[in-house]
């Protein structure tokens, strides 16, 4: 039971965790190479450097740091990118938590998220940092709102807030087709709350770096692998909520929601790539003014079709 | 009820927590630290609240108390000379007196926690906990939900009325001075005339 | 873990809270000790309708309504501290004493 229930969840959470973020970077260092920037080493490799570069240099000091803070919020944001990760349903035995409201979980974490981005800007005590703390902050309660709404709508017709069971409601049509306004919205979402691409707003080139600023060394290294991280997580959430987790024909389940995984996080890096970052004012308007009328529509859309 | 071994060591650990994060709260030397000490002891009720089977509220305090600790945390920086922690930081009025209410508090309601005797009447086995709330929320205590909804609409309205910038009598900002350093004095960090660098109370 | 247990941890939060409300001269930190207080007062409500009440929806009702009453609290709280900062600059408790006369 112990073995079952404890063990084995982590064990897999783990593994999807490291090698997902290894393959982000991959994936990553690919995109880039083909659209033309020049890279260092090969695609498989130069992350492996980067990394084992990243926990040789010395850690950075700034003046008068809140130093705990500091050095946790890289930990905490790998943890919830761990914990919602933990939500994901690889088949229908093979869940590592099966919480009954698992869908509220993965909101938790997105807004625990946006606590810990901020603590992490604003524990260096540095200007910059704290700049790219506050933009998280002022962006961060819309992708909440926005990805509530969305996933709403996706419990809607599973009658569930459990993602095992939103997962076996696209046992006939997948909610990407049933709502096709869920998954781009979600992706936003996603890009987002790992300010990743277009909407980098608070680790960004203008802020020379922003929260992650001033950090170097081993604690730069979990930063990234954090946010890498909780990219992959995201990809798995979007995977069993739209993209019908472990359904498919011929293949196990697992190696389904795996491959969908694979190809969300493709997307979503090649639209890092290939957009430009929005500005922080813009952004703000496009979040408010636009996209969160378009997740309202999502959710009107998703209970009419739960009513006929 | 009983519960398993395993289940009484993380209530002790939890319960360990949320209450040195919140007593923590009012003895460190930031407030936006302060907050977060806040979140803290909220998480650890959140997690005992699902230990206790309650799923949906656990996990609703998670959200609601994360966005609502960070809306503090930013109003704590508006609101403090002493934001950053660098200084120590001790505000308080009638001290004794807040220890010993406190301390009164907690014995009177852990007299009665103790000492009288409440029924015992666990959770059914074939209760579903969010499918119940669920019901009761939009069943027989509709009423109560939609006028709390209610209630937090007119909040928001109201908010907006106090805290805008427009009042009856013009902006609400007009002669708007920082406090001064000291009781009385002139108000802190504005610039002087003529001086372009200007001086803040907080470095 | 226990309904005395759970209850005694409920009532050390209630006494800390209160300690805050009433000791803290920011209403920023006064307002996290009222905070407390509800965290103490949301913990023994779900306490008696898991342990004591047989699961009566009520119980769970009760929590979210303190939880909205705790959205209200603290958004009602800070119009309130921005308004009187911006007429009285005062963001400690002993700056308005003209709320006595």
């Amino acid at each position: 039971m112990i073995v079952n229930e404890l063990i084995l969840p982590v064990i897999l959470v783990t593994i999807v965790l490291v090698v997902g973020a290894y393959l982000v970077a991959v994936i990553d260092g690919m995109i880039a190479a083909a659209l033309g920037t020049p890279q260092r080493g090969g695609a498989w490799l130069a992350p492996l450097t980067q990394g084992a570069w990243l926990l040789t240099q010395q850690a950075n000091a700034t003046e008068a740091p809140d130093w705990r803070a500091w050095r946790l919020a890289p930990a905490l944001y790998l943890a919830l990118a761990a914990t919602g990760l933990a939500v994901v349903p690889f088949s229908p035995t093979l869940i590592p938590t099966d919480l009954v409201t698992s869908v509220v979980l993965w909101g938790s974490v997105e807004a625990l998220a946006t606590v810990v981005i901020f603590l992490h800007g604003w524990s260096a005590n540095t200007l910059l940092a704290l700049i790219g703390a506050y933009r998280y902050v002022a962006l961060g309660l819309s992708y909440i709102l926005i990805s509530m709404f969305v996933l709403i709508g996706v419990a809607l017709p599973a009658e569930s807030l459990q993602f095992s069971q939103v997962v076996a409601s696209q046992e006939g049509l997948w909610n990407v087709i049933r709502q096709p306004l869920g998954l781009p919205l979600f992706l936003i979402v996603g890009l987002g709350m790992t300010f990743w691409g277009p909407f980098n707003l608070a680790d960004s080139r203008d802020l020379a770096g922003g929260t992650a600023s001033t950090v170097s060394g081993p604690s730069r290294l979990v930063w990234e692998l954090a946010r890498a991280a909780m990219l992959v997580a995201f990809s798995g959430v979007a995977a069993s909520a739209f993209l019908g987790g472990w359904l498919g024909p011929w293949l196990p389940g697992p190696l389904w929601v795996m491959l969908k995984m694979l190809g969300v996080l493709a997307v979503l890096l090649l639209l890092g790539r290939l957009l430009p970052r929005v500005q922080p004012e813009r952004c703000v308007t496009l979040m408010w003014v636009v996209l969160l009328p378009l997740s309202f529509v999502d959710l009107i859309w998703a209970g009419v079709e739960a009513l006929l | 009820m009983d519960y398993p071994l395993i289940v009484d060591i993380f209530f002790l650990l939890l319960a360990t927590l949320a209450v040195v994060s919140g007593w923590r709260v009012f003895c460190t030397d930031s407030m936006v630290r302060a907050s977060f000490f806040l979140l803290v002891s909220f998480i650890a009720v959140g997690v005992i609240m699902i230990l206790l089977t309650a799923e949906y509220l656990g996990v609703a305090m998670f959200f609601m108390m994360a966005v609502e600790m960070m809306v503090m945390a930013i109003f704590m920086v508006m609101f403090m000379m002493n934001p950053a922690g660098l200084n120590p930081m001790m505000m308080v009025h009638q001290h004794k007196f807040s220890i010993a209410a406190g301390v009164a508090i907690f014995v009177v309601l852990g007299g009665v926690a103790l000492l009288s005797e409440f029924p015992d009447n666990p959770l059914p086995a074939d209760l579903d906990p969010v499918a119940s709330l669920g019901n009761e929320l939009l069943g027989d205590s509709m009423l109560i939900f939609e006028s709390a909804g209610i209630v937090l609409l007119t909040t928001m309205i109201g908010v907006v009325v106090l805290s805008s910038h427009r009042g009856r009598y013009g902006a609400a900002e007009e002669g708007s001075m920082p406090p001064g350093l000291e009781p009385g004095g002139d108000p802190a960090g504005m610039p002087e005339e003529g001086d372009e660098g200007g001086h803040h109370h907080c470095h | 873990m226990t309904l005395a247990t759970l209850l005694l941890l409920a009532a050390a939060l209630i006494g800390i809270g209160f300690y805050g409300a009433l000791s803290q001269q920011s209403f920023v930190m006064l307002m996290m000790g009222l905070e407390l207080i509800l965290n103490g007062v949301m913990l023994a409500a779900v306490a008696f309708w898991a342990l004591s009440g047989a699961g009566a929806p009520e119980g769970q009702l009760l929590t979210i309504v303190v939880m909205a009453v705790m959205a209200i609290e603290m958004a009602m709280g800070f119009a309130l501290v921005v308004a009187v900062f911006r007429t009285k600059q005062a963001d400690v408790t002993e700056g308005i004493t003209g709320l006595k006369h």
